[in-house]
């Protein structure tokens, strides 16, 4: 960020004297704001120690500065350098002197100030404040200092600004000065005391037993939930990690000697220890891609903004961030890439040893576009849209406590939210997978963000082992996550060229795409495929040629977010049919009807069948529910008083169990195919029904569904069947694709809790056959005076699940051999029938299920500051059987919440130099209670007949959201002759690309 | 070993227990009561007073405790989410809150039960307009609000029964 500014003032003495003092450093210095100590480098050169800081955050920072110019008695200029919070600055300021009329002095000024790093993003909208703050008063203590005797009323404005403004008469004096705590008011005191009795009578209001709604909420409405930082075992050590304020610089030397002699500091790690501790972490993508270095740390340069350089390991997190003040790291910038086409062109390569930013480059191509377009009544030319960067930015950040004790056994307790990253971790630590017991327990939201928090575990591990197995704490900071923990990737679309019959049915369609996924490519070659589960979207096209890039840029390595990849894809089909409507002047409505697919299951031009579904009949429910021929008569009003209220439709996919296959399309020699997922069912000694899941919940409630699933089985109602919270490695409830992604747990886990649980009824069948001397078929699961237990038909006779568990675990001598094999522990693999791709061709059927949400959106637009108020919402979602409406219903609202926060404010953005400037809450803005309408939601159900319950996943919801704001703006903006291009449509940057008109980027050719 | 930096006591009454600790200046009040009394069901978000996870009362008002000096309180009444459940039972707002799946993964939650206690005390039949007033400062990422709206208009019918 550059700032610059400029002034002028008079002082009462001659221009000779004033420029002595000038061109004096030892005398100029000391007038700088927060002034605290200098020493002379050389005759132009001091260093000067100054407390800075915005409020009561600050600290001292040092700054080089020099006197490079002096034309006595006429002009002195300085430059100086520093760094402070994690940032860098270079400042410039130039005096030129004149003679006054009246033997003085008339003094012009210029300032400018570079800012990079962290600093901007701490400071956010208040830095330029802060900077014309500090410079009133640097020229506030000139003119005091240049004035002989103090006056009461200064005649320069600077002056008399500064001191109005600031009550500055004494630099030094006000930076000494604390204001004394003000003892509260008898009034306040009253006023505290009367809300605190209220606040007790509150408290005392009679108290229920309630069966909570979910089973995770008996613990998580008391405050009773175990989340990381919750976690704090004996001993426990605390890592901090220093991160790179240039987005892109070579690292030439780090100093941690002054960290390291900090009283409470246990060790540091830097990226040099780090190449001889660890392998580099595994690369999902081919070619060149399989040779970049991707380690813990920084090793030999930076390469986005927030890339960690340094860990430093103390006995508080306090202890870790004043050490991180104390490591010197000298860098040397080089020059960013910033935009995906200029990354593309491979002018600067990030990754060196690749030579290359290009992670995937390749065509999808389906059905005959040249014929298409022959034959086409119109064509549409799109030149540009434009996915914007965006995060779910969960609650609780990234955490972790990892133990590495001196045995080589490491107890990961984490919140990461698959086993792939152990696939990363293990290798990289040099270890055996057994040798990691990983586990979570609460996980405060993730939306996938948290896949790729492993790098900051391998940190922890190490600086374990490091300190003799002390366990080691790690939280991510807000600013760590904003710059780093979960950016969904960007996407720009090229070139789109639609072919359209007469009727505005879309018959072909080709564009170029490139993904920017930022500094490392970690999960997110997988990107490069996962979008083509959802290809032609929700439309009937069969002629498509997508020619896919993806990049790395110098900006946060982004993570698979929720709708990862195919909501950027949708988004883009759903783009391009309204901007083809709006052309050829068909209503959205209609526009969509004309485009539908039809019958379902239907089979894309890729391969994939999406599974179940009436389209037609969730937009005329969505209709309905919103009220669409009474908002089109308040549209044509709005109209006519040149109110702009738009009216647009989004049509959405949740696509849900990959088949890992698709891997293969991005790397040939990937090792993986379909999927798989475990659980196990098991009686414990006491009879008890235990369930493990593979899964890492974060909030969908799958302790409750699971038991609700497991109960049905065995004919017990659900609060009888115990599902253990969280991941545990040691449960051997997993396999190398188990997780909380995808939109899979309705389907995957719920189908191996099923099949455990089908395993486990037929164990206990045996022994009941055995130990009641019944038959099979006239035996009855269900519950009786003695608990859960399996009785005759039309008997007395039961054996409860405590006998049976005995049989097994205490009293097998009763047993006959045919028995013994029984283990009362039952473990299921789920596997859906997936077959391998047609890599070549790239065709196959990439994802199980499709769950469908219709949105419409009514959203008026302020034509003079662009300003958006939504007047109306409507859902409907479609996502099969519905196993707990409840749970289904939470979902949809969440994810509509992320859409409509990503569309209307959400962004992480970057200035031209690679600074992350939305490094905190305030500046993303993420979607508060305030901005969200009230929703109106409907539901139809459409059993997918690949699922043993008719269920289909729906978490990520698709973004319905961004698809119907953005059409719904488009349709308010449309009488201007204005194209929402733009996923991102915050006031500002629609007023900065309308107001002063636009180019509008879309041509069509008819015949 | 660490210079031994100078200390403050801070004596605060807690959930209706006195409690005195000798603290560095520097502690923030959330840590204070997540480490200090280890009561951990207040939670920490942002850092930056935006998100509201670390909402707890101070005499009766909700404050973010992120953004409080420990030494801030001393003298002070504080409340927090394990003042709500009593021998295993709990509050009409925190029955209101599961009944109407007004949390999701829990994270948020007493924070949103700490402000929205402060508007129950003022205002017993809050419309949804003063809702989203009351609970502008308190960010949720999983339920997108709505059922958060419902759960404490449920909480404010629960409480004026019982009441």
């Amino acid at each position: 960020m550059d700032m610059q500014f400029s002034g002028e003032f008079s002082v009462a003495r001659s221009k000779e004297e004033v420029f002595a003092m000038l061109a004096d450093p030892q005398q100029f210095a000391p007038l700088l704001p927060g002034y605290h100590s200098m020493e002379m480098k050389d005759a132009r050169t001091a260093k000067i120690r100054a407390r800075v800081g915005i409020g009561r955050i600050g600290g001292l920072a040092t700054t080089e500065l020099s006197l490079v110019e002096a034309q006595a008695p006429h002009r002195a200029r300085y430059t100086g350098r520093g760094k402070l919070m994690q940032g860098v600055y270079r400042m410039h300021t130039a005096f030129d002197l004149h003679d006054t009329t009246d033997g003085g002095a008339r003094i012009s000024w210029q300032g400018k100030a570079e800012l990079t790093g962290k600093i901007l993003s701490l400071a956010g909208g208040g830095i330029r404040g802060y900077a014309e703050k500090q410079i009133t008063r640097l020229i506030a203590s000139l003119e005091t200092a240049l004035s002989s005797a103090p006056e009461p009323e200064p005649a320069a404005p600077g002056g008399w600004l500064g001191r109005a403004l600031y009550g500055l008469s004494d630099v030094s004096a006000t930076e000494a000065r604390i204001e004394p705590q003000v003892a509260p008011t008898p009034d306040l005191q009253a006023q505290r005391a009367a809300a605190n009795q209220r606040i007790q009578a509150l408290l005392e209001a009679p108290r229920a037993q309630v069966k909570p709604a979910r089973r995770e909420d008996e613990r998580l409405i008391k405050g009773k939930g175990l989340f990381v930082d919750d976690y704090s075992p004996a001993g426990l050590l605390h890592l901090s990690v220093l991160r790179a304020p240039y987005a892109h610089a070579r690292i030439v030397n780090i100093d941690v000697s002054k960290a390291q002699a900090l009283p409470g500091v246990a060790c540091t790690l830097t990226g040099k220890e780090i190449m001889e501790l660890t392998d580099p972490f595994i690369q999902i993508g081919a070619g060149a891609t399989q040779q970049i270095t991707d380690y813990a740390l920084a090793t030999d340069k930076v390469i986005y903004q927030g890339d960690p350089v340094v860990a430093v390991v103390a006995e508080s997190v306090a202890i870790a961030e004043d050490a991180l003040q104390l490591v010197d790291v000298e860098y040397e910038p080089l020059e960013v890439v910033l935009d995906a086409e200029d990354a593309l062109t491979d002018r600067v390569a990030l990754h060196e040893e690749t030579g290359t930013n290009t992670i995937f480059s390749g065509v999808y191509e389906y059905g005959d576009l040249e014929q298409a377009f022959a034959d086409a009544a119109h064509i549409v030319k799109i030149d540009r849209l434009e996915f914007h960067r965006f995060g779910s930015t969960a609650l609780e950040p990234s955490a972790c406590v990892a133990t590495w004790d001196p045995r080589g056994e490491i107890d990961l307790f984490a919140n990461t939210i698959m086993t792939v990253p152990l696939a990363f971790l293990a290798p990289a630590l040099r270890v055996r997978m057994d040798q990691i017991r990983l586990r979570t327990h609460d996980i405060g939201g993730s939306f996938g963000n948290k896949i790729t928090n492993y790098p900051y575990l391998t940190l922890c591990c190490l600086a374990s082992r490091k300190m003799n197995g002390a366990p080691v704490k790690w939280i991510e900071t807000r600013t760590g996550q904003m710059l780093t923990g979960g950016h969904g990737s960007e996407r720009i679309y090229l070139d789109t060229e639609v072919a359209l019959d007469r009727n505005g049915v879309i018959t072909g369609l080709r564009s170029k795409h490139i993904d920017d996924i930022g500094a490392y490519p970690r999960y997110e070659p997988l990107g490069s495929v996962i979008w083509s589960q959802v290809l032609p979207a929700t439309y009937k096209l069969r002629n498509i040629r997508i020619d896919f890039n993806q990049v790395v840029t110098n900006k946060g390595p982004s993570a698979p977010n929720r709708g990862y990849s195919r909501l950027p894809h949708i988004w883009f089909m759903e783009r391009v049919v309204d901007i083809c409507g709006h052309e050829l002047g068909i209503p959205a409505d209609q526009m969509r009807l004309n485009n539908y697919i039809g019958e379902f299951p239907y089979e894309t031009p890729n391969g994939c069948v999406y599974d179940s579904g009436d389209l037609p009949a969730m937009l005329a429910k969505a209709k309905e529910l919103v009220g669409w021929d009474a908002w089109q008569k308040k549209q044509a009003e709005a109209r006519g008083e040149g109110r702009l209220l738009g009216i647009g439709i989004g049509t959405t996919l949740d696509s849900g169990t990959n088949n890992w296959g698709q891997a293969r399309y991005v790397n040939p020699q990937a090792p993986f195919s379909g999927n798989s997922t475990a659980a196990t069912v098991k009686l414990d000694l006491d009879g008890t029904v235990v369930v493990s899941l593979g899964t890492f919940p974060q909030g969908q409630g799958h302790e409750t569904t699971a038991a609700q699933v497991v109960g049905k089985v065995l004919g017990l109602p659900p609060e009888l069947v115990q599902v253990k919270t969280g991941f545990d490695s040691l449960n051997d409830s997993h396999t190398g694709q188990s997780g909380t992604y995808a939109s899979q747990f309705v389907v995957t886990g719920l189908s191996a809790a099923h099949g455990a649980a089908l395993k486990l009824k037929a164990e206990l069948t045996k022994l009941a056959c055995f130990g009641l001397d019944a038959a099979a078929e006239d035996l009855e699961f269900g519950v009786g005076d003695m608990g859960p237990q399996v009785s005759v038909r039309g008997t007395e006779q039961a054996l409860n699940y405590w006998m049976l568990a005995n049989f097994i675990n205490s009293n097998s001598a009763s047993l006959p051999d045919e028995l013994r094999d029984l283990s009362l522990h039952a473990r299921h693999v789920y596997m859906p029938p997936f077959k391998v791709p047609d890599v070549e061709k790239k065709i196959g059927n990439l994802t199980l299920t499709y769950a469908l949400q219709l949105h419409i959106c009514v959203i008026e637009v302020n034509p003079d500051t662009f300003q958006t108020k939504i007047l109306d919402y409507a859902i409907v979602d479609d996502c099969g059987t519905v196993i707990n409406p409840m749970i289904v219903e939470g979902q949809v609202h969440g994810a509509a919440a992320h859409g409509i926060g990503a569309a209307l404010l959400e962004e992480i953005a970057y200035d031209r130099e690679g600074n992350a400037i939305s490094g905190s809450f305030t500046d993303y803005a993420p979607i508060t209670i305030n901005a969200m309408p009230e929703l109106k939601c409907a539901n139809r159900q459409s059993p997918s007949p690949f699922t043993f319950h008719g269920a289909k996943g729906m978490g990520e919801g698709g973004g319905g959201p961004l698809h119907s704001v953005c059409a719904a703006l488009q349709d308010a903006l449309h009488g201007q002759d204005l194209i929402i291009r733009h996923s991102h449509n915050s006031p500002m940057v629609m007023f900065d690309r309308f107001a002063g008109g636009t180019e509008k980027g879309v041509t069509v050719e008819s015949r | 070993m660490p210079e031994t930096l100078p200390t403050a006591a801070v004596r605060v009454t807690v959930n209706g227990k006195p409690c005195e600790r000798q603290v560095e200046p520097r502690q923030l009040l959330v840590e204070f009561i997540r480490e200090e009394l280890r009561l951990t069901g207040t939670h920490i978000g942002c850092d930056t007073s935006f998100c509201g996870a670390c909402t707890v009362l101070l005499d009766g008002a909700p404050v973010k405790s992120c953004t409080l000096l420990a030494v801030q309180a001393d003298g002070a009444e504080l409340t927090t989410v394990e003042a709500l459940e009593q021998d295993g039972q709990v509050h009409p707002l925190q029955q209101a809150f599961s009944e109407q799946h007004g949390l999701q993964c829990g994270y948020c939650t007493p924070g949103m039960f700490m402000s929205s206690l402060a508007l129950l005390a003022e205002h017993p039949e809050p419309s949804p307009q003063d809702i989203r007033k009351a609970l502008s400062g308190n960010l949720c990422r999983c339920t997108g609000y709505q059922n958060i709206i419902k759960s404490v208009q449920t909480a404010a019918t629960l409480l004026r029964q019982e009441g």
